[in-house]
């Protein structure tokens, strides 16, 4: 009892700090905004965000469904292939030579903004090319992470499978997969708030005025700044929910192999 | 029949290239049935190659390597020997138990046969409480002796060991020695033993062959002579002492053309 105790109020000491830095800074912004007289254009104060955020809550729920739906569908199309292709690549090296430089470098610039040349490749009212363009984004993540893992396994382990004449799908199945899993579970959080991200810039590029990106982007344009930073507040919450997701996942993961 | 026999065996990394190295040259050794042989020389003497090509995880570049009879490349395809190394390189995903059945899963051994198997084995390196633990929860000479009790899950005749106990601490080193001299004795097993330290040789062996490189060869056979009952009183007998000095002798033949140019041991 006094272990979960003790562990309950380690969370609680790291929350709350947190917590109160939080608020403060949300109480000093108010504060601004009132006693500077800032205009909404300029900043918006909290309490008016959170206004917009109650009264729209219906609306914004939408978006963030649409924009939810699309990282959801683009993740998980995204690590699938992602997974597949990395078995192919940790089996045949020249693939391997070839394609992860390649990959290691595509992570490193924005190729979201491909989504423009995908958009015209299907109908104005499509969720195809932004789906395609996260499904992309989480591709390369989990290709590098997960290829590495199967690759790199310990030399003394693949000796000794060796030494009991084990085959390759029995290396693959007893040594290359178990070492790959958490890399995949790494990869995934790394993936899952991009696949967010990107659903919400690939918005930006035109198509339907659906999800959460693009209704920041008309909310800002009319100048109702309050409820634009409404549905930032919405996205936030769905990215936190990606992640979390993620974190839970790897956790879990990591339970199940140190019961 | 011979545990392991070795006739004129060569072995060279880069054959033919400008950096061509000859990690063994016409190396010849007889392994009797139930003997304990320690291979043991400085680094790049070739005494890490030549455990590999008994475990025909190498092959030579020429002469014969024959284990139980067997072509090594049989033997290994028959897991006729078990395999330690310095690293115990147990699986930190699978539990102690699932580490030791391990290679009885590969040989297709029913469930219920495993698990009595690796029982059986847990209580022969005396942590039979340790089966459901991972490996990271033990301690490093715990890790090693189950990686011993892996190798030996299948009952393979001979045992291969790579420096299994160099990286552990002096006290767990002198333990150890004593647990695999009674393990050994228990199963009858054949022992090759890689080391670089010679009380550890001697006070194993019947056999310490002393090995010298560039290019990696056999330089001298020390015969032991303390008989097969050991303990930790052997460590004060004359024999012993003499045995070291023998050891040390042969090392220090080659002593002055080759400490400190050693490279990697291969």
């Amino acid at each position: 009892m006094s272990k979960v105790g003790s562990s309950l109020g380690a969370t609680f000491g790291k929350v709350v700090p947190a917590a109160v830095f939080g608020a403060l800074f949300l109480g000093f912004w108010e504060w601004a905004v009132r006693f500077f007289e800032l205009k909404p254009y300029f900043l918006t104060a909290p309490s008016a965000i959170s206004e917009q955020f109650v009264n729209n809550f219906s609306l914004i729920r939408a978006a963030a469904t649409v924009s939810g739906t699309n990282a959801l569908i683009g993740l998980v199309a995204g690590t699938t292939l992602g997974v597949a292709m990395s078995f192919v690549l940790s089996r045949f090296k020249f693939l391997n030579q070839i394609i992860t430089p390649l990959a290691v470098a595509l992570n490193a610039v924005p190729i979201f903004v491909l989504v423009a040349v995908l958009n015209n490749m299907y109908s104005i009212t499509s969720e195809v090319p932004r789906r395609i363009m996260v499904a992309l984004v989480v591709y390369f993540i989990v290709l590098v992470n997960v290829a590495r893992g199967l690759t790199q396994v310990s030399s003394t382990h693949v000796e000794l499978m060796r030494s009991y004449a084990a085959s390759d799908v029995a290396i693959l199945r007893k040594v290359r997969i178990p070492n790959a899993v958490p890399f995949l579970f790494v990869s995934l959080k790394i993936a899952a708030p991009a696949a967010v991200i990107t659903a919400f810039v690939s918005e930006y590029f035109g198509g339907s005025q659906n999800g959460l990106g693009s209704r920041i982007s008309s909310n800002i344009a009319n100048s109702k700044n309050a409820a634009g930073w409404a549905y930032v507040v919405g996205a936030c919450l769905l990215g936190l929910l990606f992640y979390s997701f993620s974190v839970v996942m790897e956790s879990l993961n990591r339970k199940g192999r140190a019961k | 029949m011979s545990a392991v026999n070795i006739r004129n065996v060569s072995k060279a990394f880069n054959e033919g290239k400008s950096n061509q190295v000859d990690a063994l040259r016409d190396v010849s050794l007889d392994v009797k049935q139930g003997e304990f042989v320690s291979l043991i020389g400085p680094s790049g003497c070739g005494k890490s190659t030549l455990l590999r090509l008994i475990a025909n995880l190498l092959e030579p570049t020429s002469g014969e390597v024959s284990v139980n009879g067997k072509s090594a490349v049989q033997a290994r395809l028959d897991q006729d020997y078990g395999m330690a190394f310095q690293q115990a390189g147990l699986f930190d995903w699978r539990t102690v138990r699932k580490n030791i059945e391990l290679p009885l899963e590969l040989k297709g051994w029913e469930k219920a046969d495993r698990r009595a198997r690796a029982d059986e084995m847990l209580q022969l390196v005396k942590l039979p409480e340790f089966g459901d633990h991972y490996p990271w929860q033990l301690s490093g000479g715990m890790q090693q002796r189950i990686a011993i009790a892996r190798a030996l899950a299948a009952h393979p005749p001979l045992l291969l060991m790579d420096e299994p106990v160099g990286a552990l601490d002096e006290m767990t080193r002198e333990y150890m020695q004593g647990e695999l001299l009674r393990i050994c004795a228990a199963t009858g097993t054949t022992v090759v033993f890689v080391t670089h330290s010679i009380p550890e040789a001697v006070y194993l062996s019947n056999r310490v062959v002393v090995m010298s490189p560039r290019p990696g060869r056999i330089t001298k056979v020390v015969d032991v002579a303390l008989g097969g009952e050991r303990s930790e009183d052997t460590r004060n007998r004359t024999a012993f002492f003499e045995a070291i000095t023998a050891v040390r002798e042969g090392l220090r033949g080659m002593h002055a053309a080759h400490v400190g140019l050693g490279n990697d041991d291969r």
